[in-house]
Protein backbone atom coordinates (compact mmCIF):
# COMPACT_ATOMS: atom_id res chain seq x y z
CA UNK A 1 0.00 0.00 0.00
CA UNK A 2 1.40 3.41 -0.89
CA UNK A 3 1.84 6.13 1.69
CA UNK A 4 -0.83 8.21 -0.01
CA UNK A 5 -3.32 5.34 0.26
CA UNK A 6 -2.40 5.06 3.94
CA UNK A 7 -2.93 8.81 4.30
CA UNK A 8 -6.39 8.68 2.74
CA UNK A 9 -7.43 5.57 4.69
CA UNK A 10 -6.11 7.13 7.88
CA UNK A 11 -8.01 10.36 7.23
CA UNK A 12 -11.18 8.28 6.87
CA UNK A 13 -10.57 6.36 10.11
CA UNK A 14 -9.79 9.66 11.87
CA UNK A 15 -13.14 11.07 10.68
CA UNK A 16 -15.17 7.90 11.31
CA UNK A 17 -13.86 7.50 14.87
CA UNK A 18 -14.69 11.11 15.68
CA UNK A 19 -11.09 12.05 16.50
CA UNK A 20 -11.88 15.52 15.18
CA UNK A 21 -14.13 16.04 18.20
CA UNK A 22 -10.99 16.71 20.27
CA UNK A 23 -8.23 17.33 17.73
CA UNK A 24 -8.16 19.62 14.73
CA UNK A 25 -5.94 18.77 11.76
CA UNK A 26 -6.22 21.80 9.49
CA UNK A 27 -3.67 24.49 10.18
CA UNK A 28 -2.66 27.17 10.74
CA UNK A 29 -3.33 27.57 14.46
CA UNK A 30 -6.88 28.71 15.21
CA UNK A 31 -6.69 29.80 18.84
CA UNK A 32 -6.24 33.48 19.59
CA UNK A 33 -7.33 33.78 23.22
CA UNK A 34 -7.00 31.80 26.44
CA UNK A 35 -10.72 30.99 26.10
CA UNK A 36 -10.05 29.52 22.62
CA UNK A 37 -7.32 27.32 24.06
CA UNK A 38 -9.42 26.19 27.04
CA UNK A 39 -12.27 25.24 24.70
CA UNK A 40 -10.06 22.58 23.08
CA UNK A 41 -10.42 19.03 24.36
CA UNK A 42 -7.10 17.80 23.04
CA UNK A 43 -3.95 19.00 21.33
CA UNK A 44 -4.00 20.30 17.77
CA UNK A 45 -2.55 17.84 15.25
CA UNK A 46 -2.15 19.90 12.10
CA UNK A 47 1.66 19.65 12.32
CA UNK A 48 1.78 16.13 13.80
CA UNK A 49 4.02 14.84 11.01
CA UNK A 50 6.64 17.44 11.91
CA UNK A 51 6.28 16.97 15.66
CA UNK A 52 6.17 13.23 16.25
CA UNK A 53 8.24 10.24 15.29
CA UNK A 54 6.11 7.91 13.15
CA UNK A 55 7.16 4.70 14.84
CA UNK A 56 6.27 6.07 18.26
CA UNK A 57 2.96 7.50 17.01
CA UNK A 58 1.78 4.21 15.47
CA UNK A 59 2.58 2.29 18.65
CA UNK A 60 0.95 4.95 20.83
CA UNK A 61 -2.31 4.97 18.87
CA UNK A 62 -2.56 1.20 19.38
CA UNK A 63 -1.71 1.45 23.07
CA UNK A 64 -2.07 5.04 24.33
CA UNK A 65 -0.28 5.86 27.57
CA UNK A 66 -0.61 9.25 29.27
CA UNK A 67 1.87 11.87 28.05
CA UNK A 68 0.66 14.58 30.41
CA UNK A 69 0.32 13.92 34.15
CA UNK A 70 -2.72 16.23 34.18
CA UNK A 71 -5.83 16.09 32.03
CA UNK A 72 -5.51 18.35 28.96
CA UNK A 73 -6.23 21.98 29.90
CA UNK A 74 -6.87 21.09 33.56
CA UNK A 75 -4.98 22.23 36.65
CA UNK A 76 -7.02 20.06 38.99
CA UNK A 77 -7.71 16.71 37.33
CA UNK A 78 -5.20 13.96 36.77
CA UNK A 79 -4.92 12.45 33.29
CA UNK A 80 -7.33 9.51 33.40
CA UNK A 81 -5.36 7.66 30.70
CA UNK A 82 -8.60 6.99 28.83
CA UNK A 83 -7.58 7.99 25.30
CA UNK A 84 -9.38 5.73 22.78
CA UNK A 85 -7.30 2.84 21.44
CA UNK A 86 -7.12 1.81 17.79
CA UNK A 87 -6.71 -1.68 16.36
CA UNK A 88 -3.24 -2.26 14.90
CA UNK A 89 -4.24 -1.80 11.24
CA UNK A 90 -6.19 1.38 11.94
CA UNK A 91 -3.42 2.73 14.15
CA UNK A 92 -1.03 2.30 11.22
CA UNK A 93 -3.40 4.12 8.85
CA UNK A 94 -4.06 7.01 11.23
CA UNK A 95 -0.31 7.25 11.83
CA UNK A 96 0.22 7.55 8.04
CA UNK A 97 -2.41 10.29 7.91
CA UNK A 98 -1.01 12.26 10.84
CA UNK A 99 2.60 11.88 9.72
CA UNK A 100 1.53 13.42 6.42
CA UNK A 101 0.52 16.63 8.20
CA UNK A 102 3.75 18.60 8.09
CA UNK A 103 4.66 22.20 8.79
CA UNK A 104 6.95 24.30 6.62
CA UNK A 105 8.10 25.97 9.83
CA UNK A 106 10.16 23.01 11.01
CA UNK A 107 13.53 23.15 9.23
CA UNK A 108 14.87 19.60 8.94
CA UNK A 109 18.27 18.25 9.91
CA UNK A 110 19.21 21.02 12.34
CA UNK A 111 19.24 19.21 15.70
CA UNK A 112 21.29 16.13 16.50
CA UNK A 113 20.10 14.51 19.73
CA UNK A 114 22.94 14.63 22.25
CA UNK A 115 23.01 14.98 25.98
CA UNK A 116 25.19 18.01 26.65
CA UNK A 117 26.19 19.88 29.82
CA UNK A 118 25.11 23.33 28.60
CA UNK A 119 21.67 22.09 27.53
CA UNK A 120 21.30 20.21 30.79
CA UNK A 121 22.23 23.28 32.84
CA UNK A 122 19.66 25.43 31.03
CA UNK A 123 16.98 22.74 31.30
CA UNK A 124 17.47 22.02 34.99
CA UNK A 125 18.95 25.18 36.51
CA UNK A 126 18.95 28.32 34.40
CA UNK A 127 15.44 28.07 33.02
CA UNK A 128 12.19 26.83 34.59
CA UNK A 129 11.65 23.86 32.19
CA UNK A 130 11.61 21.25 34.95
CA UNK A 131 9.02 23.26 36.86
CA UNK A 132 6.33 21.95 34.51
CA UNK A 133 7.93 19.00 32.67
CA UNK A 134 8.82 15.59 34.05
CA UNK A 135 12.21 14.12 33.23
CA UNK A 136 14.48 11.45 34.65
CA UNK A 137 17.67 12.01 36.54
CA UNK A 138 19.70 9.27 38.13
CA UNK A 139 16.82 6.88 37.43
CA UNK A 140 14.48 9.08 39.46
CA UNK A 141 11.38 10.75 38.00
CA UNK A 142 11.30 14.48 38.82
CA UNK A 143 9.75 17.70 37.53
CA UNK A 144 6.34 19.34 37.39
CA UNK A 145 2.96 18.16 36.19
CA UNK A 146 1.29 20.79 34.04
CA UNK A 147 3.30 20.26 30.87
CA UNK A 148 3.70 17.11 28.82
CA UNK A 149 6.23 14.69 30.28
CA UNK A 150 9.61 14.80 28.55
CA UNK A 151 10.81 11.50 30.01
CA UNK A 152 10.76 9.86 26.57
CA UNK A 153 10.95 13.05 24.48
CA UNK A 154 13.70 11.57 22.31
CA UNK A 155 11.53 8.60 21.41
CA UNK A 156 8.37 10.66 20.85
CA UNK A 157 9.43 13.95 19.30
CA UNK A 158 11.23 15.07 16.17
CA UNK A 159 14.36 16.85 17.49
CA UNK A 160 13.98 19.59 14.86
CA UNK A 161 10.44 20.24 16.06
CA UNK A 162 11.65 20.75 19.65
CA UNK A 163 13.92 23.54 18.40
CA UNK A 164 11.29 25.03 16.08
CA UNK A 165 8.81 25.06 18.96
CA UNK A 166 11.26 26.78 21.31
CA UNK A 167 12.24 29.31 18.67
CA UNK A 168 8.87 29.94 17.09
CA UNK A 169 6.15 28.78 19.48
CA UNK A 170 3.59 31.26 18.14
CA UNK A 171 3.26 29.26 14.93
CA UNK A 172 2.37 26.04 16.72
CA UNK A 173 0.73 27.17 19.96
CA UNK A 174 -0.20 30.84 19.99
CA UNK A 175 -1.80 30.42 23.44
CA UNK A 176 -0.06 28.20 25.96
CA UNK A 177 0.88 28.21 29.63
CA UNK A 178 4.57 27.86 28.78
CA UNK A 179 6.60 31.06 28.42
CA UNK A 180 7.77 32.24 25.03
CA UNK A 181 11.55 31.85 25.03
CA UNK A 182 12.13 33.66 21.75
CA UNK A 183 14.14 36.72 22.80
CA UNK A 184 15.02 35.16 26.16
CA UNK A 185 17.15 32.19 25.12
CA UNK A 186 19.68 32.64 22.31
CA UNK A 187 19.38 30.43 19.24
CA UNK A 188 22.56 28.49 20.12
CA UNK A 189 21.21 27.92 23.65
CA UNK A 190 17.90 26.73 22.22
CA UNK A 191 19.79 24.31 19.98
CA UNK A 192 21.65 22.93 23.01
CA UNK A 193 18.42 22.49 25.00
CA UNK A 194 16.69 20.85 22.03
CA UNK A 195 19.64 18.46 21.48
CA UNK A 196 19.62 17.63 25.19
CA UNK A 197 15.86 17.04 25.46
CA UNK A 198 15.92 15.05 22.21
CA UNK A 199 18.38 12.68 23.90
CA UNK A 200 15.86 11.69 26.61
CA UNK A 201 14.66 8.13 26.47
CA UNK A 202 12.49 6.56 29.12
CA UNK A 203 15.20 4.01 29.83
CA UNK A 204 18.10 6.27 30.61
CA UNK A 205 19.18 8.51 33.45
CA UNK A 206 19.17 11.76 31.40
CA UNK B 1 -42.59 54.89 42.12
CA UNK B 2 -40.35 53.45 44.78
CA UNK B 3 -40.25 50.22 42.87
CA UNK B 4 -39.29 51.96 39.66
CA UNK B 5 -36.51 53.83 41.47
CA UNK B 6 -35.23 50.55 42.92
CA UNK B 7 -35.31 49.00 39.50
CA UNK B 8 -33.31 51.89 38.06
CA UNK B 9 -30.77 51.73 40.86
CA UNK B 10 -30.52 47.98 40.46
CA UNK B 11 -30.01 48.29 36.72
CA UNK B 12 -27.21 50.79 37.25
CA UNK B 13 -25.62 48.51 39.83
CA UNK B 14 -25.75 45.54 37.45
CA UNK B 15 -24.23 47.57 34.62
CA UNK B 16 -21.44 48.86 36.87
CA UNK B 17 -20.76 45.44 38.29
CA UNK B 18 -20.61 43.73 34.93
CA UNK B 19 -18.28 46.39 33.56
CA UNK B 20 -15.97 45.77 36.51
CA UNK B 21 -16.38 42.03 36.24
CA UNK B 22 -15.32 42.00 32.59
CA UNK B 23 -12.04 43.66 33.49
CA UNK B 24 -11.49 41.48 36.55
CA UNK B 25 -12.24 38.34 34.56
CA UNK B 26 -9.42 39.24 32.25
CA UNK B 27 -6.83 39.29 35.01
CA UNK B 28 -8.54 36.27 36.59
CA UNK B 29 -8.26 34.34 33.33
CA UNK B 30 -4.58 35.22 32.99
CA UNK B 31 -3.83 34.41 36.62
CA UNK B 32 -5.58 31.05 36.35
CA UNK B 33 -3.93 30.12 33.06
CA UNK B 34 -0.32 31.09 33.80
CA UNK B 35 0.19 31.54 37.54
CA UNK B 36 -2.00 28.94 39.28
CA UNK B 37 0.07 26.05 37.93
CA UNK B 38 2.75 26.88 40.52
CA UNK B 39 1.27 29.45 42.90
CA UNK B 40 -2.09 27.70 43.38
CA UNK B 41 -5.63 29.00 42.94
CA UNK B 42 -5.55 30.72 46.34
CA UNK B 43 -2.03 32.09 45.78
CA UNK B 44 -0.54 29.97 48.56
CA UNK B 45 2.37 28.63 46.50
CA UNK B 46 0.89 25.15 46.30
CA UNK B 47 -0.07 24.73 42.63
CA UNK B 48 -0.22 21.36 40.86
CA UNK B 49 3.45 21.53 39.81
CA UNK B 50 4.65 21.71 43.39
CA UNK B 51 5.58 18.25 44.54
CA UNK B 52 7.95 17.32 47.38
CA UNK B 53 10.87 17.32 44.92
CA UNK B 54 10.09 20.84 43.65
CA UNK B 55 13.38 22.72 44.14
CA UNK B 56 11.81 25.81 45.72
CA UNK B 57 8.59 26.87 47.37
CA UNK B 58 6.75 29.23 45.03
CA UNK B 59 5.91 32.60 46.56
CA UNK B 60 2.85 32.63 48.81
CA UNK B 61 1.05 35.83 47.74
CA UNK B 62 -0.95 35.93 50.96
CA UNK B 63 2.08 36.62 53.15
CA UNK B 64 1.97 40.37 53.67
CA UNK B 65 5.30 40.42 55.51
CA UNK B 66 7.12 39.05 52.42
CA UNK B 67 5.01 40.72 49.76
CA UNK B 68 5.26 44.03 51.60
CA UNK B 69 9.02 44.07 50.98
CA UNK B 70 8.47 44.12 47.22
CA UNK B 71 7.68 47.29 45.31
CA UNK B 72 5.25 47.06 42.41
CA UNK B 73 8.28 47.44 40.17
CA UNK B 74 9.96 44.45 41.86
CA UNK B 75 6.85 42.39 41.14
CA UNK B 76 6.73 43.62 37.56
CA UNK B 77 10.40 42.74 37.07
CA UNK B 78 10.06 39.27 38.50
CA UNK B 79 7.07 38.51 36.29
CA UNK B 80 8.83 39.87 33.21
CA UNK B 81 12.39 38.71 33.77
CA UNK B 82 11.91 35.67 36.01
CA UNK B 83 13.21 34.85 39.51
CA UNK B 84 16.89 35.67 38.95
CA UNK B 85 16.02 39.35 38.34
CA UNK B 86 15.28 39.67 42.06
CA UNK B 87 17.88 37.12 43.18
CA UNK B 88 15.26 34.39 43.38
CA UNK B 89 14.94 30.99 41.76
CA UNK B 90 14.85 30.55 37.97
CA UNK B 91 11.87 28.25 38.60
CA UNK B 92 9.90 31.50 38.37
CA UNK B 93 9.74 31.85 34.57
CA UNK B 94 10.33 35.03 32.58
CA UNK B 95 6.91 35.97 31.18
CA UNK B 96 8.01 39.19 29.48
CA UNK B 97 7.72 37.75 25.98
CA UNK B 98 4.37 36.15 26.79
CA UNK B 99 2.35 38.75 28.72
CA UNK B 100 1.81 42.42 27.89
CA UNK B 101 2.69 45.22 30.34
CA UNK B 102 -1.03 45.87 30.81
CA UNK B 103 -1.66 42.22 31.66
CA UNK B 104 1.22 42.26 34.14
CA UNK B 105 -0.14 45.45 35.77
CA UNK B 106 -3.44 43.62 36.26
CA UNK B 107 -1.62 40.75 37.94
CA UNK B 108 0.14 43.16 40.32
CA UNK B 109 -3.28 44.46 41.46
CA UNK B 110 -4.41 40.86 41.93
CA UNK B 111 -1.31 40.02 44.00
CA UNK B 112 -1.80 43.09 46.18
CA UNK B 113 -5.37 41.94 46.79
CA UNK B 114 -4.03 38.58 48.02
CA UNK B 115 -1.55 40.10 50.46
CA UNK B 116 -3.75 43.09 51.33
CA UNK B 117 -0.52 45.03 51.36
CA UNK B 118 1.32 47.70 49.46
CA UNK B 119 5.02 47.78 48.71
CA UNK B 120 7.55 49.86 50.62
CA UNK B 121 7.18 53.61 50.14
CA UNK B 122 9.29 54.84 47.23
CA UNK B 123 12.64 56.15 48.46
Amino acid sequence: MSASAGFADGAKVFADKGCGGCHYTDGPAKEKTIEDQLAKKGPELWYAGSKFKGEWLGAWLADPQPIRPMKYNSLTDKNAGDHPKLAAAEAGEVKDFLMGLVSKDVPAGVVTPKSNPQGKLIFIKKMPCSGCHKYQTGGKLVGGNTGPSLVDAGVRLNPDWILAYLANAQVFKPVKDMPNFDGILSKPDMEKVAAHVASFTAADAN
Amino acid sequence: MKMIRSAIVLTFAVVLLSAGAAKAADTETIFKFYCVQCHGAAGNGDGPNVSPDFPVTPRNFNKADEMGKLTDLDIKNVIKEGGPSVSKSPMMPPWGKTLTDGEIDGLIVKLRAFCKCTGPAAK
